[in-house]
């Protein structure tokens, strides 16, 4: 006999867990019972919503599916953020609730959350067991689900009263994997006539490029086709960012030949990308005189928002390889090369102050293998225009949701999936202060997380929009009674030092990279510094402003 | 645009609720629902009058077709004149 805790474990390790990571509590107090007995390693966050940021991380640095695990009620619903960030960014994760018994359930018990319901737009799939032998059923059908096709997020809700009743242990439920198909041949001749009569056709490369394991598909198409290419920035690294057929990130925040580029193409070849509105600017005038040939293992992305002239559904590996080389393109290939020297970012700013994107360069010049993790502002998009990836599991970033607070934990779980891995956190003082607890996991497991933290003494975006588009209306943008982040950081167990001038970076970038075990650089930069080139809101991708001179 | 959407669904914790947010969170509002139970498969069927100003009921049946309790979905148009999403969900 097995009770419905001990078989919920026995799942996790059938499925091949090895790292999960919660907090316990009442509701899930027996599944805590059955990990001391496990081989399962869990590791014990400082709050619920770094379990789930986590096992995100984790699932986003090794392509397996993370697993966090919270108690009923607050614990519940201190993963709803992360479920959302998973759900958004559609990355694979089982997370776990313990939930009052079944016969409390609907009467307000103490810590009671229909957390089952509060979730459901948010997952890709759900349960709620109430029978302790549909457990090995319902934790097979979760790791499929949140692995399988287009990624995402699968809650599974167990009752006190199922995880502690006792049951002859059933045969484990075992999923057989469905691998995706290929592409309707019909679409891959009309998307094939359209790629051999394009004559500025680019590959604007999403998320899905990392996440169907088609990276290689698409370097080799992107090589033996020569179509230049530009990325989301969940795309980021799907062709290495110094790779000269790689034009930039297009977007609010892009680079500006990209968007260029995409704006006068007359073919788009959207390699798992949605056409997300931070990359398109307004739709309508997106790529306008362009045709669409959408790749994608998600049915429902077809035509969601910019209609598809050919639509192939399925693997991307197969559908890349079915599509056509040995294309003439030289004076497009040309223009295209022409605007990314022209639009070339620039690193002579003017002044004493650290200059951000050149301290972000020579970052990543530093160790090209760095795992970055970023937080969500301003930081974000200076590292996302101005750090260089070879792969896009070596760029974790809270894209469709813009979590702040995401960066620490998700160092955390990419620590975890990869312990030789080097890992750095950028974060800003508005983001870090929404995770900080965190730190005190990074000690408590001593993770070697390198993080930099870009001080502008407010939330920098938000400042900066209302500096543009408010009139210079502040409001409640100010930081500038932020802790002493080294002092923080100290008092958790994580040393640290302060960066104020341009001329210590090089040796502060130095330090921090070679210490041994957890460092924080708290670098100190010009409140009023902003993210250049925008596209402002409602705009089309061909009205970016520039820095504005002093 | 008015629209009829038949959808059957396994008969399990959530399934109706899971479908009917969607099509609300989707941008459409439900104008009429029908269910019914299929004795034999324990399904359900559910016959929902839908509306929408600017949204398409393709994307939707194809957002809907993944949920993994929903069997089936087919569509049947109506061309009947469409009011403003904001008036038909007036609460």
């Amino acid at each position: 006999m097995m009770t419905g805790a001990q078989l919920l474990v026995k799942a996790l390790e059938q499925e091949g867990v090895e790292t999960v990571f919660g907090y316990p509590g009442g509701a899930i107090m027996p599944v805590y019972d059955a990990l001391v007995d496990s081989r399962l390693d869990h590791v014990l966050v400082r709050h619920e919503q770094g379990a789930v940021l986590a096992a995100d991380g984790y699932a986003r640095a090794s392509g397996r599916v993370g697993v966090c695990i919270a108690t009923s009620g607050p614990g519940a619903t201190n993963l709803i953020t992360g479920i959302a960030n998973a759900y958004l960014d559609s990355v694979p994760l089982v997370a776990i609730t313990g939930q009052v018994p079944t016969a409390l359930m609907g009467t307000d018990a103490f810590q009671e959350v229909d957390i089952f319901g509060m979730t459901m737009p948010i997952v890709k799939h759900s349960f709620l067991v109430r029978d302790v032998e549909d457990i090995p059923r319902v934790v097979g059908e979760a790791f499929h689900i949140a692995s399988e096709g287009r990624p995402g997020p699968v809650l599974i809700d167990l009752p006190k009263d199922i995880t502690n009743s006792s049951t002859s242990q059933p045969p484990l439920f075992e999923v057989k994997s469905k691998a995706l198909g290929g592409p309707d041949p019909d679409q891959v001749k009309t998307a094939c006539g359209l790629i051999r009569s394009a004559k500025q056709p680019v590959l604007y490369a999403g998320g899905g490029v990392g996440i169907g394991r088609a990276v290689d598909a698409f370097r080799d198409y992107a090589k033996a086709s020569g179509i230049p290419v530009v990325a989301t920035l969940k795309g980021l690294g799907a062709l290495p960012t110094r790779d000269p057929a790689f034009i930039g990130m297009l977007g609010m925040h892009g680079n500006q030949a990209a968007n260029e580029v995409v704006q006068a193409a007359d073919l788009l070849i959207c390699v798992g990308a949605r056409f997300d509105d931070r990359a398109t600017g307004k739709l309508d005038g997106f790529a306008p005189r362009a045709k669409v040939v959408h790749l994608d293992a998600d049915p429902a992305e077809i035509s969601k928002l910019r209609h598809a002239d050919a639509a192939l559904l399925g693997d991307l590996s197969q559908s890349l390889a079915s599509l056509p080389t040995g294309l003439s393109l030289e004076p497009w290939q040309r223009w295209c090369a022409e605007r990314k020297h022209a639009r070339q970012w620039r690193y002579d700013a003017p002044g004493e102050g650290i200059y951000v994107p050149d301290m972000l360069r020579q970052v990543s010049l530093a160790d090209p293998e760095l795992i970055i993790s970023c937080d969500v502002g301003q930081h974000q998009m200076w590292v996302a225009q101005h750090c260089h990836f070879n792969r896009p599991e070596q760029h974790l970033t809270s894209a469709g949701l813009g979590a702040m607070g995401f960066g620490i934990p998700a160092a955390i779980g990419a620590q975890f999936a990869d312990p030789g891995a080097r890992v750095l956190t950028v974060s800003g003082d508005g983001s870090i202060m929404m995770n900080i607890q965190e730190l005190a996991t990074i000690n408590r497991y001593q993770l070697p997380i390198k993080i930099l933290l870009v001080d502008n003494s407010s939330l920098g975006l938000v400042r900066q929009w209302q500096q543009l588009f408010h009139g210079e209306r502040y409001s409640e943008v100010d930081l500038s009674d932020n802790p002493d982040f080294v002092a923080v950081a100290k008092s958790f167990g994580i040393p640290g030092f302060r960066v104020e001038r341009r001329t210590q970076v090089a040796a502060a970038i130095d330090r921090l990279l070679q210490s041994e075990g957890p460092m924080l650089a708290h670098v100190c930069i010009d409140p009023m510094s902003n993210v250049w080139p925008l596209v402002p809101p409602g705009q089309t991708n061909d009205v970016m402003l520039e820095e504005q001179s002093a | 645009m008015n629209h009829t959407m038949k959808l059957t669904i396994r008969r399990v914790e959530g399934a109706m609720i899971r479908a009917l947010g969607l099509i609300e969170r989707r941008g459409f509002a439900v104008t009429s629902i029908n269910a019914s139970e299929n004795q034999p498969s324990h399904e359900l069927e559910l016959i929902i009058g839908l509306r929408s100003a600017d949204r398409s009921i393709d994307v939707l049946a194809r957002q809907i077709e993944k949920l993994f309790d929903v069997c089936s979905v087919s569509l049947q148009q109506q061309n009947e004149p469409a009011i403003r999403l904001e008036e038909s969900m007036a609460c």
